[in-house]
């Protein structure tokens, strides 16, 4: 699905905060959306979460950077930080390149994932929530 | 409501928009990273006419700036130029400007956009008792700033006089594509490069300008040339390790406290502020301006804690990732016994404590960019 040029894929949940969430079995993986990268244009770097963190949903997870600008990426879902993007280390710009794929942030082992699921927009929400952010 | 420059309807259209100092401002056309290799490479231009830019004429003009400005004005050759700041009188910066000398009797003295009201006002202040005539063309003659090792190859195409002739902070009258302008060989990235100033061009009238930067951009061409925008012009001064009025310093912070003391130059005679800035010296400033460069993977930003044994010593007035070098830089204040180079600090950015170092300036090899480069 695209809302203006931004790609929003379905089979994703997505947060207000335009981060995005993909079960993988029992895991999440995490990234920001496309509309986010584009917003920070050129991604300079980003600081990952260290494995073995146990957060809170809406807390920090880490950020994306441009030379100019700051974003928060605060975690979806609670639970336990399992994997960070280590290539995202020498390589910022997957964020920009990829940020459905191999610019993904982290993947948390989720400690309460029913509930907070429900609190999560599937691609269609997301869709319209992005249009109405965009008028 | 922001002011326009010359160039509103070319910034719009091409670049990403921001609101500096009053203006409506491009922060970046293709993007940031990519402006500034443009300009460490090969040339960039940029519109800096959002600047406050003065005329000042009447026999009594050199002695003027020698007592509004810290530098030796006198020691000006007409067309030369020089750095220089105005201080009120505890030594406090109110500006940091160019003096250029355009004749013997008229100086074209330029200083920052979000100083214009407060400059002008200060000059006229203080010019009552000198024979000068203090004219704002600010909104009159448009600005741009051609930077980068292949700025003279390019304005030398539209030109018949030999540009490699103009020293650094040196400037003439040219006319380029037959355009009447002055232009200055100098700029805020730390590379080599031309500011262009063309007469007679108001904001209200912008065609003359408008015709000066597309006939810079065709000519650039073959060089790669990028519009630049705020964002470029920010990083790059940093990596040079310049000052941003505002940031780095203000009417709290002295030359000497920012290192800028090779501008002040007590023994020419008065000048406002010399005597806070004469005790200054002999005591030493307690804290001053220093690069640091992270030694670990990060950002520092402005307003992050310097720390010094886990003790905050300072905070960072600016800080960026810079492209040329790849790493986290920024300046800011500590105490003296902390600015040695080599000295390890560390900066809190966002909850973590990072380890720095404290460099020199500019932050890039100067055999490999700006200038001096071999």
């Amino acid at each position: 699905m695209k809302v203006n040029d931004y790609e929003v894929p379905e089979g994703l949940y997505y947060t207000k905060e335009h981060e995005w969430v993909k079960l993988e079995g029992s895991n999440c993986r995490i990234g920001v959306t496309d509309y986010a990268q584009k917003s920070l244009h050129e991604v300079v770097f980003v600081d990952l979460p260290k494995v073995g963190t146990k957060i809170n949903r809406s807390q920090t997870l880490g950020s994306v950077e441009s030379v100019k600008a700051v974003a928060d990426v605060f975690a979806p879902v609670s639970g336990e930080v399992i994997e960070a993007n280590t290539k995202l280390a020498d390589s910022p710009e997957l964020v920009n390149q990829q940020p459905y794929g191999d610019g993904w942030i982290a993947i948390v082992k989720p400690s309460n994932l029913e509930p907070e699921l429900k609190d999560l927009m599937d691609s269609k929400s997301y869709a319209d929530f992005l249009r109405t952010q965009l008028k | 409501m922001p002011a326009k420059t010359h160039l509103y309807d070319f910034h719009v259209q091409k670049g990403h928009m921001t609101e500096f100092a009053g203006f409506h401002m491009p922060l970046w056309y293709e993007g940031i990273v990519s402006e500034c290799k443009a300009v460490r490479n090969s040339v960039g231009l940029f519109d800096t006419s959002h600047m406050g830019r003065a005329v000042i004429t009447g026999s009594d003009t050199t002695a003027f700036l020698n007592y509004v400005t810290t530098n030796d004005v006198a020691s000006l050759e007409p067309g030369r130029g020089h750095y220089s700041v105005m201080c009120n009188e505890e030594g406090g910066i109110i500006d940091d400007i160019i003096v250029n000398k355009l004749a013997d009797e008229e100086y074209l003295v330029v200083f920052n956009a979000g100083n214009r009201k407060k400059d002008l006002s200060w000059f006229r202040k203080n010019a009552e008792r000198f024979n000068v005539k203090i004219r704002d063309v600010s909104d009159e003659v448009s600005m741009f700033a051609v930077q980068g090792p292949n700025a003279q190859s390019v304005l030398q195409q539209m030109c018949s006089d030999d540009l490699s002739s103009i020293p650094r902070f040196g400037g003439r009258s040219v006319e380029l594509d037959g355009i009447k302008a002055t232009v200055t060989r100098t700029g805020y990235t730390g590379e080599d490069g031309f500011e262009v100033f063309t007469w007679d061009s108001p904001v209200e009238r912008p065609s003359r300008a408008v015709k000066m930067w597309e006939a810079i951009l065709d000519h650039g061409r073959d060089f790669h040339i990028k519009p630049c925008g705020l964002g470029a012009r920010d990083v790059l001064r940093l990596e040079a390790g310049m000052c941003l009025y505002g940031h780095d310093i203000n009417e709290s912070t002295t030359p000497l406290q920012a290192k800028l003391g090779f501008v002040v130059k007590l023994t020419k005679g008065e000048f406002i502020g010399r005597g806070a800035l004469a005790k200054e010296k002999v005591e030493g400033p307690r804290s001053v301006r220093v690069g640091l460069r992270l030694l670990e993977a990060g950002i520092p930003r402005p307003g992050c804690d310097i720390l010094k044994d886990s003790h905050v010593v300072g905070k960072v007035t600016s800080g960026t990732f810079s492209p040329t070098i790849g790493q986290g830089i920024a300046m800011g204040y500590v105490p003296r016994e902390y600015s040695k180079i080599g000295e390890i600090m560390s900066i809190s950015i966002r909850g973590k404590s990072l380890q720095a170092t404290v460099t020199g300036f500019p932050f890039y090899d100067r055999s490999k960019y700006g200038w001096q480069r071999t």
